[in-house]
């Protein structure tokens, strides 16, 4: 198994990704962003690529590199990758010098304030617009992951093999729809948003019952027995995706 | 029709979830139920086909414990046995003559057994019977059936499952059910390397429609297994004496070296049975497998009323009929209201689905509109019916199941 293949995976597509919401829930990333007009590309050889695409005061992640980025980040290795998101190592820049102070300092910046929301302090919790923004970026971290799970974590895709065909939607009863999944032939797929007609439902009472949940704080059985969770639907789909999206924590940790 | 709140059932919840993990565990715990709110939690007494919560709520049982329940729950020949031998002597220091009068009798009626042994739950049964494979081959391999449940140890879990690792099943080899090429397959790929083969009288798996054996199925695999040297075992828990008095293998026309039983057998009281043929006595009685529990006597006492009760009523017949009634009155009620109800396995402990919606959600509703009135419905596990369910019974569910489909047609 190449555990560094699916970190990087994870990293760029699980946890990157949630630089394209973060400008949305939260006013001082908002800030940060608002005047940038550039696509920032994340390449490592022979393994995945993204990119962040700044422009008008929001940000767009792809699953690629575009022609021709204004920023390119070279590494040359999924380790090389993971390396740097611990904070240990560089990129090669190989597009983008006159950037090269933008990234040390304003990209920096916006990394971190995601980070301030990614791993929170326990008293932070306290308040719920920070609850509400950690507990939506941790679920959608969770779902990102699922596919590259799926494909690269061999118990998950044993899991995944055996996991019913059919949709999971996700809903924060006063957030509504807040992401989905689409089991199919094709493997797995992560969405934000509604579906017209999930198989399954993974309904959350409130945010903070969420953030105990997803946090391992609050199991499920208590949740559902006390209607702080309810599993609609199919429920092997709901199960299964536990199972799976519980193993980013072992790579992401 | 009266809907039912549960205000002490989610009182004393909340007081479980500060002193046992996930309040309620393991197939009782609320989690699969769906719709949680509709269901209760706790019951306070029981009596017949009917239990009642501990907010005086009263249902029709149809999960009857599980399992267990077959005669109908506080039935008094079974129970005075019980209350008689725990007078007498129940968990001593040396064993009971109810355990030698038990075995004679399971011995007598299952055409399988040649002997018997006892424990507490399905799990000691089948965790027994692979080990007796193993010891009696040599070999280390065990096949089972994909979706098939045999209890909580570790090598009967799913891969992925908390705190199972991945040798823990390595040597389970999962086929689908029904598949006697998988099992052809598997036998040629792992020749002299398979212990044993494990699978219930059909194939009942939570969370799909049950499968009943297809025509030779079981004398093609008990073919195979014969010229492969491979143990041949039966897991009755569930099925055991619902189907047939002498095994649900009787019903379908093989013969397995080890049958487990255990949720009929006492009608509640804690037992489970291996029983085996001549060819394995000796290699059993050379495998360690005890519990402190295991010889108690009142539950053996239990269970030879039990048994005794259930040929006196003819048990198996009894439960079919009602089984094909509920379930006729149910595929009609639900058609006139435009619904389809898909009725599969055994009538007498069938799996219910309504089709109408692929992700199950219209019939989750429907088993917690139901069972709000006091039929209680689990939607992802099959039904059990008991010798105590009566014709009464049998209108008012009908009647509770018409008043339901109307109430989810009123919600749409
Ligand atoms: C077919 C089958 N085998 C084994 C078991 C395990 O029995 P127990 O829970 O008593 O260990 C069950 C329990 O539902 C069962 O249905």
């Amino acid at each position: 198994m190449n555990n560094d293949l699916l970190k990087a995976r994870l990293n760029l597509h699980a946890v990157l990704r949630n630089l394209e919401d973060l400008p949305e829930l939260d006013t001082r990333a908002a800030e940060m962003i608002r005047a940038w007009r550039l696509a920032v590309c994340f390449s490592v050889h022979g393994g995945p690529a993204a990119t962040l695409e700044f422009s008008e005061g929001r940000c767009r992640h792809h699953a690629a590199c575009p022609p021709h980025p204004d920023v390119k980040l070279f590494f040359v290795s999924p380790a090389h990758l993971n390396a740097m998101f611990a904070g240990n190592s560089s990129p090669l820049p190989l597009k983008g010098f006159s950037k090269l102070g933008f990234l040390k300092h304003e990209f920096a910046e916006l990394t971190r304030r995601l980070q301030h929301f990614l791993r929170p302090e326990p008293e932070r919790l306290a308040e719920p617009a920070y609850l509400r923004v950690h507990t939506l970026l941790t679920l959608l971290t969770g779902v990102f992951a699922v596919p590259h799970l799926a494909a690269l974590d061999p118990v998950a895709t044993e899991i995944a093999a055996a996991t019913p065909r059919g949709s999971l939607q996700f809903v924060v009863d006063s957030e509504g729809p807040v992401a989905h999944l689409v089991y199919s032939s094709n493997g797995v797929e992560s969405r934000k948003g509604a579906l017209e007609q999930p198989s399954a439902c993974m309904w959350f009472a409130d945010w903070p019952a969420a953030c105990r949940i997803l946090s391992g704080t609050l199991d499920a059985f208590t949740a559902t027995g006390k209607g702080l969770l309810r599993l609609d639907g199919t429920i092997p789909l709901i199960d299964n995706t536990s199972l799976i999206m519980e193993r980013a924590a072992g790579y992401l940790a | 029709m009266h809907t039912f709140d549960y205000p002490q059932s989610r009182m004393l919840f909340d007081r479980a979830c500060e002193v046992i993990p996930g309040g309620i565990y393991g197939h009782f715990s609320p989690a699969p139920l769906g719709q949680t709110a509709a269901f209760p939690f706790f019951a306070a007494r029981a009596e017949g086909a009917r239990f009642q919560d501990v907010d005086g709520n009263e249902f029709i049982d149809y999960m009857c414990a599980y399992g267990p329940m077959i005669l109908g729950y506080a039935h008094r020949a079974v129970d005075d046995a019980f209350r008689n031998q725990l007078a007498l002597a129940d968990t001593v220091s040396i064993a009971s003559p109810r355990m030698v009068e038990l075995a004679e009798l399971l011995v007598e009626r299952v055409a399988a057994a040649d002997w018997a042994f006892f424990a507490k739950n399905g799990a000691d049964v089948t965790a027994y019977a692979v080990t007796i494979a193993r010891a009696a081959t040599g070999r280390r391999k065990i096949v089972a059936i994909r979706g098939g449940y045999h209890g909580t140890h570790p090598w009967m879990q799913a891969p992925g499952h908390h705190g199972i690792a991945e040798d823990d099943h390595r040597h389970c080899i999962r086929i689908p059910w029904n598949d006697f090429a998988a099992l052809e397959h598997v036998v040629a790929e792992h020749e002299g390397d398979i212990a044993g083969f494990i699978a219930t009288p059909y194939h009942h798996p939570t969370f799909g429609d049950s499968v009943l054996p297809a025509e030779g199925y079981w004398q093609n695999v008990e073919a195979l297994l014969r010229k492969h040297g491979i143990v041949f075992i039966l897991d009755d828990v569930r099925c055991g004496f619902r189907l047939h008095r002498g095994g649900s293998n009787e019903r379908y026309g093989f013969h397995p070296d080890l049958i487990c039983f255990c949720k009929a057998l006492a009608n509640g009281y804690p037992i489970a049975a291996l029983v085996g043929t001549d060819a394995l006595r000796t290699v059993t009685a050379s495998v360690f497998h005890t519990g402190s529990y295991w010889f108690s006597a009142a539950p053996m006492a239990a269970a030879i009323a039990t048994l005794q009760e259930l040929d006196h009523v003819d048990a198996p017949r009894l439960l079919e009929i009602y089984g094909r009634k509920l379930n006729d009155g149910l595929i009609r009620i639900a058609k006139s209201h435009g619904f389809t109800l898909r009725v599969t396995g055994e009538p007498c402990m069938a799996y219910y689905r309504i089709t109408d919606d692929e992700s199950q959600m219209l019939h989750q509703r429907w088993c917690a509109e139901c069972t709000r009135r006091g039929a209680y419905f689990a939607p992802h596990h099959n039904w059990f019916v008991s010798t105590a369910h009566s014709d009464a019974d049998l209108q008012r569910t009908w009647d509770i199941a018409d008043e339901a489909f109307r109430a989810l047609k009123t919600a749409a």
